[in-house]
Formats: structure tokens, sequence, C-alpha cells
């Protein structure tokens, strides 16, 4: 539990035949991981596969593209597995070529649509335009003896330089209507040698002619009728194309949902990458798996695979462990735990596992802050009820919320209300001093804990200068602690000790001459550097302490918050009373509940993860049997 | 960047490395000097030692002088902020447009995946558009479908009113360069009072270098119409402004064009007959003006893109030496390619 599994660093050696079938098989098994193909690349010089690759890599993209369109089953396990070869997989590509084809003529017909409306609309508001104009319209239409007329418009970012480009050819432009990124403009010169050159420039610049009906001038309600069919046969025709696609996807899904299971067969080949390799007929696959597993790997690919095979494992050297991955084991309770550990990093194989001393830790921080039996029940109630969204989350929120409910009981508090219940320890405003003692305490020690996971670290990697003199290392802790004692001696007997005090001294001491020694640089720059750095372990440790206070202060913060409602609800009588104190209650829940989260992560995150692990490791990721492996 | 301490280490930075600058001597000597070393120098190390095609030593040149010009603009970005950060973003997207155009026409060849995705860079996030899945579009709607979803989406909808117009890359190119350039345009006129006039001075240099050459191919070679050449050009170039170009685009010979050239232009080009000699006497031109820029010019965010402009033409030359020698191509066609030798105008 508090360490990543044991890996086994494997060599598979077997027929190159085999390659993609052993890949299937590890990827069903799911706890290999490839990698470390470099390493064989001068024995086995080949990688095999790589129009497989190239085929697998379109199929699946046309298969994202088509699902934006149609939309496909949920994934459901495969009942039987088998090697998809590459003719069937290129097959399976040319199927979803044409597929696609449809989906991108639907999308660019719906894309036309648009357009032809966006027109309509702008035509619109043309025809509205001159029908509130004293000008006869014919005028504007029709082929003219000496006269060169169109009428349209354009973005309306081109139009100063259309209009300058055209005056060389002698026409002139006129705008008569502008709207967010089109102008509606008139355009006209002499009729002559010239009208082929002017149609290649509007060209250019995005011109569209809008036709002026004839209709206009004396029948304006037949136009708005013929435009409103018109817009009506744009709606019906996308309705029409919405219906083909959707009888498109029913007819093919069926058929999709298969392809999509050919290409979960054929990821797990795609994903071994250069850690499949072969030189002729013989074949290699290289890569991670847990110790426990081996066995199980082995007698799996005894079942599968027809040709000889040999599994080689070694155990990664500590100088080498930087590159193992590391697998961290979740279940359903420390899933969501896991998942916030590593948006902070991955532990390098080896390290400490920090899932379980997180979880610990953060529940009791949250707790602590919140304190609250009422309040605890609410969130233990909310997370059951929201589980469906929550998911791995939940049994967090519940973990929490008895948490919050637990220390509720300590702190005698239910909603807010001090004096239902007696406090089974104290209720934190009846002695602030006390709780702020309390949580330097709770700090004192998570620090301390902190610092000898780091140590562990630190030995477990070899590293014993650093164990022994690096910030958080043994010299260090020390030192935090003599102070520690020595400041506690001060405040109740006057006199800081003698022993506190020589052990300080001398663990200072050591720390300055192991910087000393450790600092690249010229002596003066050397001295500065060390003295600083050493200087900045001690505040260090001062300062990260003195953050936990916040723990207590926010369990005051709580009663603060729930003495401000009551006072607000004692204002109002009958049901005014009660509508603020639930109103009040739910105010607390929601933005304490989020300040509190936010507190004990940053104090997880700051003060606990960044002074024992560095988070660069990599995480396991084992093949399997689905569509997420190849990026 | 408007704080006096801000400019003041800008210009100072500028000013550090423009002693990166290369001058004619050194280039000279990096034609005699050993391969690899200089291979080293410019992170190209083994190049020559690896077999590759030309075609793929001239994408590995090309990536390795847009990594090395990334890399300088990422040390100049670090100061800066607002309107100043966006135009030096702005300059280095040229290099996002060559991937753009490159993804459009192997759409429009119909190339295969492999050889598109070989021919283009890789650049910084801030500027990259996602390659990989505009690459897997599988014609030019979809691309440009795509493209509409990003930062380029004013190109990609010009770019599609010309595909549905012209349906070639040539219209195309055009319209990504002048949808280019009039953006770096108008990232100048953003900019602080300060930095607006030298910027524009500078930007008006770059835009003659372009509207020039541009102006002669659309008329003398692919004899477009003068209002349609005119449209194609770029506004508010340094010496061939709006009138000018007007009078420019409704000639029909090369020497009547030159010759109606203002001063300093006409007595540089006039008697030129190759279109490639004018845009060679440009880049000097221009070459020279970053130089002023780069020493006298009071906005340091314009030392900063005239660095960076510098910088690119010297590390065209330098890669152009490198392939020559990696080729192991004649030395006179080396001195050719990489601009040595030749009495530049003016100088």
């Amino acid at each position: 539990m508090f360490r990543p599994l044991p890996m086994k660093q494997v060599l598979i050696q077997l027929l190159a035949d085999d390659l993609p079938l052993a890949a299937l098989t590890l990827a069903e098994l799911g706890m290999f991981s490839p990698g470390g193909g470099d390493n064989f690349s001068e024995q086995f010089p080949d990688v095999p596969g790589t129009r497989y690759r190239e085929l697998y890599h379109q199929a699946r993209t046309r298969l994202q593209k088509i699902e934006s369109h149609i939309t496909l089953g949920p994934l459901r396990p495969l009942a039987h597995t088998r090697v998809i070869g590459e003719q069937e997989l290129a097959t399976t590509n040319a199927w979803l070529g044409e597929v696609w084809e449809r989906c991108s003529s639907f999308e660019e017909h719906f894309r036309r649509l648009t357009d032809e409306e966006h027109m309509l609309e702008q035509l619109e508001q043309t025809l509205d335009n001159f029908a509130a104009l004293n000008f006869d319209l014919s005028r504007l239409r029709g082929e003219r003896l000496f006269l060169d007329l169109h009428i349209g418009m354009l973005p309306s970012v081109n139009v100063p330089k259309l209009r300058e480009a055209i005056a060389l050819a002698d026409y002139l432009l006129f705008n008569y209507m502008e709207n967010t990124d089109h102008t509606h403009v008139i355009i006209l010169g002499p009729k002559g040698a010239r009208e082929q050159e002017l149609r290649s420039v509007l060209d250019t610049a995005g011109f569209h002619a809008l036709e002026i009906p004839p209709e206009l001038d004396d029948e304006p309600q037949r136009i708005q009728g013929d435009l409103r069919q018109r817009r009506e046969a744009l709606a019906s025709e996308r309705a029409a194309r919405r219906q083909a696609m959707q009888t498109c996807g029913d007819e093919l899904r069926a058929q999709l949902e298969q392809s999509r299971d050919r290409l979960i067969m054929a990821e797990p080949f795609v994903a071994m990458g250069d850690a499949a390799r072969n030189r002729g007929q013989l074949g290699i696959i290289s890569g991670w798996i847990p110790e426990r597993e081996l066995k199980r790997t082995e007698s799996a690919l005894h079942r599968r695979l027809d040709g000889p095979f040999r599994i080689t494992a070694t155990t990664p050297p500590r100088t080498n462990h930087r590159d193992v991955p590391t697998y961290l084991p979740v279940n359903w309770l420390t899933r969501a735990f896991s998942t916030l550990v590593k948006q902070y990093g991955v532990p390098r194989y080896g390290e400490i596992n920090p899932t379980p001393i997180f979880a610990v830790s953060f529940i009791a921080m949250f707790g602590m802050m919140f304190g609250d039996a009422g309040h605890g029940g609410v969130i233990i109630l909310a997370a059951w009820l929201g589980r469906k969204r929550l998911k791995s989350f939940t049994p967090f929120a519940i973990c929490a919320g008895l948490s919050t409910s637990l220390f509720g009981l300590l702190y005698g508090s239910l909603f807010g209300y001090e004096h239902l219940f007696q406090a089974v320890w104290i209720p934190p405003l009846s002695d602030p001093l006390y709780m702020l003692r309390m949580a330097l305490f709770w700090g004192i020690g998570f620090m301390v804990l902190m610092s000898l996971l780091y140590i562990h670290n630190q030995l477990v990697s070899g590293e014993i200068s650093h164990a022994l003199f690096a910030t958080n290392g043994v010299v260090s802790v020390t030192l935090y602690l003599s102070v520690l004692t020595g400041i506690y001696r001060f405040v109740n007997t006057g006199q800081f000790g003698l022993l506190p005090a020589g052990l300080s001294l001398a663990a200072l001491l050591a720390l300055l001459a192991f910087k000393l020694i450790e600092t690249q640089a010229p002596p003066g720059e050397r001295m500065l550097v060390a003295g600083i750095e050493t200087f900045e372990t001690l505040t260090g440790y001062i300062s990260n302490t003195l953050s936990f206070l916040r723990v207590a202060a926010f369990s005051l913060n709580h009663v603060a918050l729930a003495i401000a409602v009551f006072t607000l609800a004692d204002m109002m009588e009958g049901t005014g009373h009660w509508l603020m104190v639930i109103g009040g209650n739910l105010f607390i829940l929601i933005l304490e509940g989020a300040i509190v989260t936010i507190q004990a992560l940053r104090l997880e995150y700051y003060e606990g993860f960044s002074r024992f692990f560095s988070g660069d490791g990599q995480e396991f990721k084992p093949l399997t049997l689905s569509l997420q492996g190849v990026k | 960047m408007n704080t006096s301490a801000g400019q003041t280490y800008l210009k100072t930075r500028t000013s550090v490395m423009a002693r990166r600058l290369i001058d004619d001597a050194t280039l000279e000597a990096m034609l005699q000097e050993p391969l690899p070393r200089l291979e080293g120098e410019f992170g190209l190390a083994g190049i020559s030692e690896r077999g590759l095609s030309e075609a793929e030593l001239n994408r590995h040149i090309e990536r390795g002088l847009i990594h090395s010009l990334m890399q300088e603009l990422s040390i100049l970005l670090r100061p800066l902020g607002g309107t100043a950060r966006d135009i030096l973003v702005y300059w280095s997207r040229k290099f996002e447009l060559l991937n753009l155009k490159a993804l459009i026409r192997g759409k429009l060849n119909h190339l295969p995946y492999d050889q598109i995705r070989e021919s283009l860079h890789s650049l910084p996030p801030l500027i990259s558009l996602p390659h990989e899945t505009l690459l897997r579009t599988e014609n030019v709607p979809e691309l440009l479908r795509q493209l509409e979803q990003t930062p380029y989406e004013a190109i990609a909808r010009q770019a599609r009113r010309v595909y549905e117009e012209k349906n070639e890359s040539f219209s195309l190119d055009a319209t990504i360069d002048h949808r280019y350039y009039t953006g770096l345009l108008r990232h100048a006129r953003r900019c602080d009072a300060a930095d607006q006039a030298p910027l524009l001075k500078l930007i008006g240099s770059l835009i003659d270098r372009q509207n020039l050459p541009w102006l002669l191919r659309y008329r003398l070679n692919y004899a477009l119409s003068p209002s349609e050449t005119y449209y194609l050009l770029i506004p508010s170039g340094r010496h061939l402004h709006t009138d000018l170009l007007k009078q420019l685009v409704n000639l029909q010979e090369m020497a009547r064009i030159l010759e109606a050239l203002p001063e300093p232009l006409n007595s540089r080009l006039s008697g030129l007959r190759q279109i490639m000699e004018v845009e060679q006497a440009l880049t000097d031109d221009l070459n020279r003006q970053a130089r002023k820029c780069l020493q006298f010019s009071p906005s340091a965010v314009t030392r900063s893109l005239a660095y960076m402009m510098l910088r690119e033409m010297d590390l065209r030359r330098v890669f152009a030496i490198i392939q020559g020698r990696v080729l192991a191509l004649d030395p006179q066609l080396i001195r050719q390619a990489a601009d040595l030798g030749r009495e530049v105008p003016g100088v």
C-alpha cells in the first residue's frame, strides 16, 4: 500500500509472426507497459508494422470524425478477440473513408445552408432598404446599353481596397448598407472591354451579387412571401438532411461499432511502437510488468501463442529507477485520492506512495477545519445522491462528510448550534489559543512525518548524503526539532537550554558545510548561496509550521460564520428566522466547503508533497483493449 | 512595453544579440571552415553523415533555421507584453503560414499524409496550428472547415472564397500573403504612439520588398489586369505608396515601371532586367533599413523586430552555405546562393 508495486523489466523473445497476437494477449491482461525498445535496436533493427500503423491512425481519425456526427453505443468488453490482419484493417479503413465522405458531404452541405440562410437574411435587409426608397427600382435590373451595374455585398474589410482597385478600371463603388461584417454596395461603370477585368477583381474580393426581384416595385408582399418560402425551404432542407443523416447513422451504427471493435483489437500492436522489433523471423517485445503478474502473463502467452517464446525478467538496478514506471494500485476507496496525488505528480519508482498518507491527512484536516455534525451529514447525503455524477469521487466526499461529522461531535456543533449537545472534546471558540496550539502540534507532526518520508526516499535512491544533509534530511529535522524544543523551553522556563542550543548550532554548521560543498560557484558566490540557503531551510520550516495555524483558524471561522447567521436570524421572526437559518447554513456549506477543500489541498501540496517527492516519476500505463492508448 | 526600464532592458538585449549577426567576411570564412564544426555551430550536427536525400536535407535545414529563430524570439518576447508582444508574435506567424500553404497545396494535389507532414515546420504552440488534425483532413473543404476553428479563421474564410471561385493554389497563396502583411500593418498601428512611427517605417520597407516583385510578376508573368494587381498589393509601403502603386500597375513594361519609381529606389533598380535582381536589390535595401533601426531606433520593439528580420536573412544565407557544402555543390554556386561577393549598390 505504501510503495509502488515491484516491477520487472521483461524481454519476450518470439517469432516475428506472433508479435501482433502477443501484443493483443498482453493488452487483454492489461498489465504490460511497452518500453525500452531502443536498447535492442542493434540486435533487432527493424520495427514492423509501418503501413499497419498508418492504416490504423487514418482509420482511427476517420472513426473519431464520424463519431462527431453519428453517436455510437458505449464500449462493451469484447467477447472474443483476434488479430486484425493488415488486409482487414485496410478494408475497414477504406470503408470508414467512404462513411466519412458521406458525413463530410453532410457537414459541407450544412455549412452551405448556413451561408445561404445568411445570404437570404442579407437579401431581406437589402430589399427592405430598397422598398423604403422613392426610386424606380426597375432601373437597377437587367442589361443596360452603356452602363455596367452590379449590386451585391462583400466583406467590409475589403471595401476600401476594392473601391480603389476598380477605380483603375473606371468603376465607382457606393456602399448603401453595413452590418456586422458585410457591406452592401452598388458598383457601376461604363460598359465595354473592362467588364471582364472587373469580374475577376470582384471574385478575388469575395463579392456576392444580389438579385433585385422585378416584383419589388409593385408587389412587395409577394416578395416577402417568396423570401419566406425560400427560408422555409432551407429550413425543411436542413431538417431533411438531418433526418437523412440520422437514417444513415441508424443504418451504419452496427457496422461502425464492429469497425470500432476491430480498431480496438488492432491498437495493441500499434501501441507497441518500437518496443516490438524484429530481425528476420525473430522478434522481441520489451517492456515492464509488475512482478506479481509475471506468471499470469507467461501462462496467458502459453495459451495463445502457437510458436515458441521465452520471457526474461530482470529486476531494474537502483541506478535505472528513474526509467522504471511507477504502478500505484488503486481501489474504489483510494481512486479519487490517487487522482489528486497525480495532479501534483507521479512518485519515482521506489519512492513512498503518498496516496494513503494524503488520504488520511487530507480527510483529517478537512474535518478539523469544517467540524459540524449536521453539515457532515448533509455532505454524506449529497455525495450519495450525486454518486452518478461524482463517480470515483463519491467515497472521497463521503469520507470528508464522515470526518466533518466526527469533528462536529468532538466540537459539539450541529448546523452551527453549539449548545444542542455536549462537546466530546472542546467547542473551538471556548479556548481559541488551545485550538491554535493543537494546530501547531499537528503541523509539527505533519512536517516531521514528511521529512522522514524524504529521508526514506533518498535512502531508497542511494542518495545518502542528501538523506543526511539536504534541506529535509536528518540534520535539518534535528535543527527543526532542537529549535522547537529550545523555543518551548524558553516560553516555559525562560531559558533556551544547552542541549537544544548545542544541537541547533551543530546542525546549522553541518547544513552550511554541506551547502558549501554542494554549491558549484566561485568562492564568494558559494558563500553567499550557501548562507542564504541554510537560513532559508530554517525559516522555511518555521513559516511552513505557522502555515498550519489555518487549521485552527478555519475551525474558529466556522463558528464565527454560524454566529453571524444566527445573529441575522434572531433579527427576524417565524418563517423568516428559519429561512435565514437554512439559507445561512447552505451558504456556510458551499462557501466554507470550497475554501476548506482548497486550504487542505494547499497544505498537502506545498507543506507536504514538496518536501518529499519530486513528482517526476513515470506512470505505469499498460496496454489495454481500448481506443485510448495511442496518441 | 511602456516602462523606461523595460525599454532599456530590451534595447540592451537586442544590442547584445546583434553581435550574433553575421557579416560577409564571416560568411566567406564559413566556406572554408570544417563542415562538422559549421554544422555544430548551428544546431545541425551530423547532418552531412545521415545520408539524407536532397529534399530531406532542405527540410532539416529549414527546420534548423526556424528553430534557431524561435529560440531567439522567445528571449525577446520575455520582457514584452500587450501590443508590442503581439506584433513580434504576429511577425513569427509567417512560418506557420508556410505550413498552412504546404497543407493547402498538399491537399489540393492529393499528396500522402507523410509527404505533407514532412514538409511542415515544428513551431512553438503559441503560433502553431493543430497540425495532426489538419493533416488528417481528407480534402481542401474539410481542411478549411477545420481551419475555421483556429485563430487563422479569417484567413480560412478568405481562402475558402478564393478556393471556391478559382480553385487553385496561386490565388490562395496570394490571399494568405496579403492577409498576413495587412495584419502586420494593423498590429503596428495598434502599438503605442512612440513605437508606431518607427515600426511603420520598418514594416513599410518590408512591404516594399514584397509589393514590387509581386507587381512585376502579376502584371508581366501572370498578365493580371491593373485593377486586380492593385487589389492584390498591400497598401502603405515606405516608398511605394498608394498613388504610386496605382500609376505603376497601369504600366506594361518592366523598364518603364522601374523608371517610374521614386528615389532612392529608382537609382538602385533602374537598368535591372530580372525580377530576381529587383528582389535582391530590395532585400539589400531592407537589410540596410533594418540595421539602421537596430542601431538607432528610439523604439525597443522596433529594434527587436529589426533584429529578427536581419537574423532571418543571415540564417538563410548560413543555411544556404551548409546546404551547398553538404551537397558538395560548386563553391561558386554556393557563393551565389549565399549572396556572397555581389556588389551591393549604395554601400
